[in-house]
């Protein structure tokens, strides 16, 4: 197998020449509309926004930092203005049941002249209806009717006053009632002992006249509370008149004016039948009819679209419960709660109806219960204004249920791809209600008839941060970073936020040089300085390694050590740094030890990897026959934990140095991963292992010989720093493309790897039959020690069995 | 110089007939309310009726009830005790009343018919309170026997009070050809008003004997009330013209004299039932 040549410096970097840049600064390109390169999203958004099926809400999900919020915000609020502006909604009070709020659709902006119509009836009443009751015909013939009851009972008493005087009987008043008693001519009452002189007649006639008039008497009393009931009937009636006499004018105007609302013609009935009912509270207060009597015509706008122009777009930051579905307030009133349809207060759901609501999943579900509530909304397509205590069961006392609104609302979720996930596969009805998936590409297409389109979109980003104009130089490192942030030659990142927080840094650094306009130096500058301010724990780690404290060889030969390259996340920063593997190996059942699994410190990735370079060694150099190995890999001074597989070729070739006992060359690090056939696979983080192991040779001494080997298959992922770079180019450091694990045994090693011929058997001088040879003493030695075993232990095998 | 109860000489005592009634309870308050004013006695009247002591010893006589319209049998000790337990209830309100507000009270309990016992008690210079009707109120009579016979009878200012829901407004005097009693009415009036500073209305019978010079008198003694005060003049003085210019003017209290035509007629009653609110008669 032919040796791979080093990489040249145009292979481990795609530069963007200024040059192929048709334009000065950003200032003169235009903004762009949308973002390039998201054609999938914009697609799924246009479907999406414009779907009136039920459940068709959509779901934007992507990494962080892509600007999911800025595109949904934009394009929605482009896509909104063309629709129409969906009605305003009104809670009235609901004159037979008040804890039932009624609720009350305008078209759009009319719901503000309703109020106002009705501030000005409350206006009309406060004034007219007292007027009416103080007016000389009023007061004339409720006097009338008080006069025609209280003329009734006087009359009732007076003509038995009368009739007891004609027949020489007193009627006399008690402190409790009437009494009937004889008297004289002149008024005074007979004494008794005179009235037993009268004749027995005569005692009979008055006595039964006294039982008569008593019985008058009593008569006329017990119809007195009947009276007073009538006159109160009759007086009613009179109010009720004269409030109908009094409302007709205006209420005939406000029902002409919304006769095309049939609802609102119906809440106005009530309200009149509401001011005939109540029309004694008008008349009875001498400071005008109590406040609360007109609070029963406020209107309560809750959702006000005269100012809105096509659907609206609203944004819900803190999406809880009660942000999301409005709730009800109170009022504290000496110690006690009051509330009425006044205190109703919307939701996001309440101002984006007919139009579109955006949350972040992350938030809504982080907020209790909200998510249930949004979903409940969603399936019902109405919705119910209750506090959580209430729909939870954890309140009893009476509060309000106002009349639910039927909503039409376009639910547009931002997310990252793990949440979208998450609930496609444990909330089953997820995908029921969050038809469309909008997914956001993490990178861009990186070609060379696109590279205006990124200019412009970082014109937009420049002048909507109000940065200095970027020079194409500029934007032609910001290209060049942004594949190197895609890690990936070919692509670029679409993290929107990336390149505004670089533009904003390099505008900063800009300022402080008193330019006019942002070149490639401030640009660099800001990616500098961003990699120094998070470089405290890879600077100490690049010291232990200087100091000696952890070890790490740039040079020279070792048996079993072999630099592999490991990439540590911190945050939003990551760095490589080499890390030193070793192995043993001797004689036994065929076992590879992965050290760090045992130690619990490997993860499931690297213990597959380890497994699968096990399986090659058997397959390769035991073949049919038996393999008798005992071997070890550990990575040392390692104590925070290892995964993936991306050292499994590292690992292959010093198991193979530990077996074949050949030395390795330590200038070279590795890093790949391999399968069961020895083939050299891709693994992520490239750039910082290079970068990482490069920082290590050149901080142990002059940087001259040293080098990667990593898998051919990564190279279009390669954008390297440019001092890196520079020593590629002068051939001081070489990077070193690998396909198969016999490439890097043969480059580690110096000599040929060594391909089998067609009995198995590896060339004589090469590292496999060498590796080959010594399997076979072990094999060998197995087999002797098995051999001295077996008096001893008769059966054992049987037993193990 | 007439005192400002409209009576020649020195302010008298003012005389409240308690009969344990709730307007002569209120009655009383009124009468504390002008004693503390203008420093004068308060004597309370408690008259045990003549006429429903007799009654209650007939064997055959009831109880009809004023609210119930029940008839029970009545009993002379238990009306004679009732009667004392309500002088005493009187006396009790006048003792702390005396307390209270440092002017002399009294009582004086008789027996006898009420009418003839407080005209007895009275002098011209006293004011006589007392409610519109006593117990009869509860049933609903505006004007009881009592007021009937004291206002025509009584020898010097009567104040038939009762309780209105009205705020305090005018006052409003009716007056007539007779300079005396014009005279009394208006010092009755500006006793009522000064208090409590309310503007005062005079109604004045429109006519040939309302001179232009009668007027400029008319003019100058009503000038006392300030500049709130209206001169109303009427063509006719009946009882419905009065009741109409009353509610016009918004009268919480009307001052009338005796003397006056109008209170000579019948009418004077209807209009005083049609009207709740006190009433002060002048001699």
């Amino acid at each position: 197998m032919p040796l791979p040549v080093p990489l040249t410096e145009a292979q481990v970097y795609h530069r963007c020449p200024p040059e192929v840049l048709s334009f000065a600064t950003t200032e003169s390109l235009d903004d762009l509309e949308l973002p390039c390169g998201q054609e999938r999203v914009l697609r799924a958004l246009e479907f999406g926004a414009g779907m009136s099926a039920a459940g068709f809400n959509l779901f934007v999900l992507g990494p962080s930092g892509v600007g999911k919020h800025d595109l949904v915000n934009r394009f929605l609020t482009r896509h909104a203005a063309q629709q129409t502006v969906p009605s305003d909604w009104c809670y009235v009070l609901n004159f037979q049941q008040a804890e039932k709020p009624r609720v009350l659709a305008f078209p759009a902006g009319q719901g503000r002249s309703f109020r106002q119509d009705m501030a000005d009836l409350a206006s009309e009443l406060r004034t007219s209806v007292p007027a009416t009751f103080e007016s000389e015909e009023y007061q004339a013939r409720l006097q009338e009717l008080q006069e025609e009851v209280s003329q009734h009972q006087q009359e009732g008493l007076s003509a038995i006053q009368q009739e007891a005087n004609d027949n020489n009987i007193a009627m006399i008043t008690t402190p409790t009632g009437f009494t009937f008693a004889p008297m004289r001519r002149n008024g005074e009452v007979i004494d008794p002992d005179d009235y037993q002189k009268l004749s027995d007649d005569e005692r009979t006639l008055i006595e039964s006249k006294v039982e008569d008039l008593e019985k008058k008497l009593q008569q006329s009393i017990q119809q007195i509370p009947k009276l007073r009931k009538e006159v109160r009937e009759r007086v009613r009636s009179l109010n009720e008149e004269m409030v109908q006499l009094t409302l007709g004018a205006p209420m005939g105007e406000l029902r002409e004016r919304w006769s095309h609302l049939p609802e609102v013609i119906r809440y106005l009935d009530a309200v009149q039948e509401d001011v005939v009912e109540h029309a004694e509270l008008f008349r009875d207060n001498e400071h005008g009819p109590p406040k609360a009597l007109l609070a029963r015509y406020d209107i309560n706008l809750l959702v006000d679209n005269a100012d809105t122009r096509g659907a609206p777009v609203v944004y819900e930051d803190l999406p809880s419960h009660q942000h999301l579905t409005g709730q009800i307030e109170h009022h504290a009133r000496q110690g006690t709660l009051y509330t009425d349809f006044t205190l109703i207060r919307g939701g996001s759901i309440h101002r984006a109806n007919g139009g579109y609501l955006i949350i972040d999943a992350r938030r809504i579900l982080t907020q209790p219960l909200a998510w249930e509530s949004l979903k409940r909304v969603l399936l019902s397509s109405e919705l119910r204004i209750e506090s959580l205590e209430r729909l939870y069961g954890l309140m009893s006392t009476v509060s309000l249920q106002p009349e639910p609104i039927p909503v039409s609302v376009k639910v547009v979720l931002l997310g990252d791809r793990m949440l979208y996930y998450l609930l496609s596969h444990y909330d089953p009805d997820f995908l029921e209600l969050f038809k469309v998936e909008a997914d956001f590409a993490d990178d861009l297409e990186r070609r060379e008839d696109g590279y205006l389109l990124y200019a412009r979109m970082v014109a937009t980003i420049a002048r909507s941060l109000g940065t200095r104009p970027v020079q194409r130089d500029a934007v032609a490192r910001l290209i060049e970073h942004g594949s190197r942030m895609a890690d990936d030659q070919r692509k670029v990142s679409a993290h929107d936020r990336v390149i505004r927080d670089l533009l904003s840094e390099a505008d900063h650094w800009a300022g402080t040089e008193g330019a006019h306009t942002m070149d490639a130096s401030h640009v660099q500058r800001a990616i500098d300085e961003r990699e120094y301010r998070a470089s405290r724990v890879r600077e100490l780690s690049r010291e232990q390694i200087t100091r000696g404290i952890v070890m790490i060889a740039t040079k020279g030969h070792a048996i079993a050590l072999v630099n592999g390259l490991s990439v540590l996340q911190l945050g939003a920063s990551r760095f490589g740094q080499p890390t030193r593997i070793s192995a043993t190996a001797r004689p036994g059942k065929g076992q590879v030890v992965d050290i760090e699994r045992e130690a619990k410190l490997g993860g499931p990735i690297h213990s597959k990897a380890v497994m699968i370079l096990s399986r090659f060694l058997a397959s390769r150099y035991a073949g049919e026959g038996e393999l008798s190995l005992s071997a070890s890999v550990a990575f040392e001074q390692s104590y925070g934990g290892v995964e993936g597989d991306s050292a499994s070729v590292a690992e292959t070739c010093v198991l193979l140095s530990a077996i074949a006992r050949i030395p390795l060359r330590q200038s070279y690090a590795v890093t790949g991963s391999m399968n069961q056939h020895g083939d050299v696979q891709a693994v992520g983080g490239v750039n910082e292992k290079i970068e990482g192991f490069f920082d290590v040779c050149r901080e142990a001494g002059v940087v001259d010989g040293q080098g990667v080997l990593l898998p051919a298959s990564n190279v279009e992922h390669l954008m390297l720093r440019a001092d890196v770079r520079e020593a590629v180019a002068d051939g001081r450091f070489r990077i070193y493309p690998i396909s198969h694990i016999d490439q890097a045994i043969a480059l580690l090693t110096d000599l040929p790897a060594g391909a089998p011929d067609a009995d198995g058997v590896f060339p004589e001088g090469s590292v496999n039959a060498a590796v080959a040879e010594r399997l076979s003493r072990f094999v060998a030695i197995s087999k002797a020690q098995d051999d001295e075993a077996k008096p001893s232990e008769p059966g054992g095998e049987n037993d193990h069995g | 110089m007439a005192s400002p109860t409209g009576a020649a000489g020195p302010p008298g005592r003012i005389l409240v007939l308690l009969d344990g009634s709730r307007l002569s309870r209120a009655a009383l308050a009124a009468a504390a309310d002008i004693a503390g004013r203008e420093g004068r006695e308060v004597l309370g009247v408690f008259v045990e009726e003549d006429n429903l002591l007799r009654s209650a010893a007939y064997p055959f006589t009831r109880e009809v009830g004023g609210t119930s319209g029940e008839r029970r049998p009545m009993d002379r000790i238990l009306l004679e005790q009732r009667l004392r337990r309500l002088a005493e209830r009187a006396r009790s309100a006048l003792t702390e009343l005396e307390a209270q507000r440092g002017f002399p009270c009294d009582l004086s309990v008789i027996r006898g018919h009420v009418v003839d016992e407080v005209l007895a008690l009275a002098r011209p210079q006293d004011l006589l309170v007392l409610g519109r009707s006593g117990w009869s109120e509860a049933i609903g009579m505006r004007l009881g026997s009592t007021a009937r016979g004291l206002m025509h009878q009584a020898p010097g200012v009567v104040l038939l009070w009762c309780e209105t829901r009205k705020p305090v407004q005018r006052v409003v005097v009716l007056l007539n050809d007779h300079d005396d009693a014009n005279e009394r009415a208006l010092l009755a009036a500006q006793s009522v008003c000064r208090h409590r500073q309310q503007p005062v209305t005079v109604v004045v019978p429109a006519g040939d004997g309302l001179t232009a010079s009668k007027l400029a008198d008319l003019k100058a003694a009503t000038a006392v009330f300030g500049k709130g005060c209206r001169l109303r003049q009427l063509a006719s003085m009946g009882a419905a013209t009065v009741a109409r210019v009353l509610r016009e003017e918004g009268a919480s209290q009307l001052v009338i004299s005796r003397q006056s035509a109008l209170f000579c007629q019948p009418g004077i009653e209807p209009l005083l039932l049609a009207l709740n609110l006190p009433v002060t008669v002048t001699p």
